[in-house]
């Protein structure tokens, strides 16, 4: 039972973190973007091939940072990944989604969303092949915290977990405290009036693109870290993850972190509750719940 | 006068030429039969060719039952959905009365009771192993239409409990694919596992496409078992194992057939697999599977080392020499019956080839019965329709697999025999 609820916790970090960028571009760009996922996979490639590349051009960074999988090649596969991804999600909107917003309707960008996801899934694949892959070789091996009731916690899972805390920080820090984080918020409520204002909207877009992909790319990572680097992860991880921001409310950037870590904490919980087969359903039963009681979300607003 | 001799003329050519077509038909008459394999997906591919392969060797014989073998192929996806609308599609206006497929025995099943059984069509899968189908035979809901080339899941269990009381293990925990071949398979380990007196201290059901197996995995840690079970497929079992591992999880493993594969091995990891022992049914130590495999060799240059490649091939060879035995214009339920002609251990051995198909054409046409001696050996059906098979014990090495124990067709039925 207190496993299960590390072990909530610790999924959770890495859900959120995708959550965070899906609600914003959902909130700002009003429209449901089934392709975020794809940015979290798109991104743990992206620190592959970084890892990869960092490692073979200077040896010394490919050691093993104490108890942890991570080295730093891997902190700077991540860093330069979170530029890589950022910028693929600005491509993409500028190619498929800023045509479409022009033109189409909210519908066709979600229909346009669905088909980037399968672009993206499929690119990968043909790319990368279909077979797990991994960061380390190694299994880093758990740390047994208790004996009775039995606690292992593995080190990568609470870097994890602090590393997703220190971005959420400041990104909490970035949105409150800075002139462009209240110009975001300006155009999330009113564009127009946003504009009148004197925002740059193709500019502010464009940061919401690069902070939603930079995110993505790190829990991609983070997730790839956890557990294996594969081309249908977008796949199943879409789910938790919209679950995550519907359940914290479209458009709350601490909804989603709260909503990240319910669906974790839920997901890893259910097995006590349910038998073993029935587990995938508890999010959908999560957002059943959290939108009947609040139809919102739990930190969502109705808007106009 | 011009006119009428002109007209006759015509009518003579015409007439000549009806009679032309007329020959021609029935020396080029094409009978299809319907293949139904997962294609679109790199390890179905090699079982649909090989099928084609022994149709192909069956027209170089003059084809069966006096007709051209014309394979109509459509790919499963592995879908359930999508296999039974193609074996519709194939039924209904491909007119088939022999169905060859599908693999997953989550396609083959709804086919079976939902196309093949309705339309009296014979079906032989090379690759179905669930014992659903058993049960279903027995209560008499195939209609003696339904046959497979490959040993049912109790096989694979039975060798299983084997290796866990020989190796010692006083208990077990299981997780299992949330399929119906998963599921077939834990409910059948788990009997077999109390049969041989080991404990079974958790089995925990895995959902592919998951984020994250951490739950299912903590589940059956915390029973803290002696040896773990493994019936999954290698994309979710390397992240269970993965996870199994890293919370200090014994690395005594048994697994199933279905993860006996260099991307699972690669990608947990050898260094952690060296007390991992695997189970798979075989291909026996006969003359007939050696000469299969220089036959395959032969004509695609590989060893024909993929899953199901020997069934596929036999499924296909037992067809096609039924629907021999069953005549022109036999119906599928005809064809069914004559299966038990070509695979009679009384009959006439007959290799599998063109030459074998050639003598079994001419002991046939005289009323005899023959003896298929296949790429799985001498294949015999029991009553519902099943086979047994031997099976081997395998573990990993550098280069793949090794194996490390090898139980002939008697030792499993004894083994099996020995359970009940």
């Amino acid at each position: 039972m207190i496993q299960n609820l590390i072990d909530g916790v610790l999924t959770g970090a890495y859900l959120s973190l995708g959550a965070i960028g899906l609600t914003l571009v959902m909130h700002i760009l009003r429209f449901a973007n089934f392709s975020h996922a794809e940015l979290l996979s798109l991104g743990a490639y992206a620190a592959l091939v970084c890892d990869a590349l960092v490692s073979a051009l200077v040896p010394v960074f490919a050691a093993k940072l104490g108890p942890l999988s991570l080295t730093w090649a891997l902190t700077a596969a991540i860093a330069a990944s979170m530029v890589l991804t950022g910028v693929s999600a600005v491509l993409i909107d500028r190619l498929v989604f800023k045509r479409l917003r022009d033109k189409g309707q909210e519908l066709s960008m979600v229909f346009a969303s669905f088909g980037m996801a399968l672009v993206i899934r499929n690119l990968i694949g043909l790319i990368f092949g279909l077979s797990p892959q991994l960061y380390s070789k190694d299994i880093a091996f758990a740390v047994l915290l208790s004996q009775d009731p039995l606690i292992l916690v593995k080190p990568d899972q609470v870097f994890v977990l602090i590393a997703a805390l220190v971005l959420m920080m400041i990104l909490h820090l970035v949105l409150s405290r800075t002139t462009f984080g209240y110009s975001l918020r300006a155009v999330a409520e009113n564009p127009a009036l946003a504009q009148v204002n004197g925002v740059n909207l193709s500019r502010t877009i464009m940061a919401v693109w690069v902070i939603g992909g930079g995110l993505a790319a790190v829990a991609g990572v983070f997730y790839g870290l956890s557990h294996q680097i594969i081309p249908v992860m977008g796949r199943d991880l879409v789910l938790p993850i919209f679950a995550a921001a519907i359940v914290g409310g479209i458009g709350s950037v601490y909804g989603a972190v709260l909503g990240g870590f319910v669906v974790g904490i839920a997901g890893n919980l259910a097995l006590v509750i349910l038998p073993s087969g029935y587990t995938p359903s508890v999010p959908f039963l999560l957002i059943l719940a959290v939108l009947i009681i609040r139809p919102y979300g739990l930190f969502g607003e109705a808007r106009a | 006068m011009p006119i009428t001799k002109l007209t006759r003329a015509g009518v003579g050519l015409a007439a000549a030429l009806a009679a032309l077509a007329g020959a021609a038909q029935a020396q080029d008459c094409t009978t299809k039969i319907g293949a139904v394999l997962p294609t679109s997906v790199d390890w179905g591919r090699p079982i649909a060719e090989t099928a084609q392969f022994a149709v192909d060797q069956v027209n170089e014989a003059g084809g069966a039952a006096g007709c051209r073998i014309e394979m109509v192929l459509r790919d499963t996806q592995v879908d359930p959905k999508v296999g039974v609308d193609a074996a519709k599609a194939l039924v209904d206006l491909e007119g088939v009365k022999v169905l060859l497929g599908a693999v997953s025995s989550g396609v083959s099943m709804p086919i079976l009771t939902s196309v093949t059984v309705p339309g009296e069509v014979m079906q032989m899968s090379c690759c179905s192993s669930s014992t659903a189908f058993t049960k279903l035979a027995e209560e008499g809901k195939t209609g003696g239409l339904w046959f497979r080339t490959f040993a049912t899941t109790g096989v694979q269990s039975a060798v299983g409990a084997k290796v866990a009381k020989d190796q010692g293990y006083g208990s077990v925990a299981i997780l299992y694919k949330n399929d119906d071949w998963g599921q077939d398979m834990a409910r059948l380990i788990a009997a077999d596992f109390a049969a041989v007196g080991v404990d079974v201290t958790a089995s925990v059901a895995v959902n592919d496409g998951q984020p994250s197996y951490r739950a299912e995995v903590t589940e059956a840690l915390g029973s803290r078992p002696d040896a773990l079970y493994l019936a999954l497929y290698p994309a979710e079992g390397t992240a269970a194992v993965r996870e199994w591992i890293s919370l200090g999880g014994t690395q005594n493993m048994i697994l199933a057939n279905s993860l006996k594969s260099d991307d699972f091995r690669d990608s947990v990891g050898l260094q952690y697999l060296g007390e991992t022992l695997g189970t798979d049914t075989a291909s026996p130590r006969s003359d007939s599977a050696d000469a299969f495999r220089a036959a395959y060799m032969a004509r695609f240059g590989k060893e024909p080392n993929g899953p199901g490649l020997a069934n596929s091939y036999d499924a296909a060879m037992i067809a096609l020499l039924a629907m021999e035995a069953a005549g022109q214009d036999a119906s599928g339920a005809d064809v069914a019956a004559a299966v038990a002609r070509v695979t009679d251990p009384g009959g006439t051995p007959v290799s599998a080839d063109t030459a074998g198909f050639a003598t079994a054409k001419g002991v046939l046409a005289s009323g005899g019965t023959v003896m298929y001696q296949g790429a799985t050996g001498d294949v015999r059906f029991d009553a519902n329709g099943d086979v047994s098979a031997p099976a081997v014990v395998w573990s990993f090495t550098d280069g793949g697999t090794e194996e490390v124990e090898f139980l002939s067709l008697h030792d499993v039925d004894t083994f099996i025999a020995s359970l009940k």
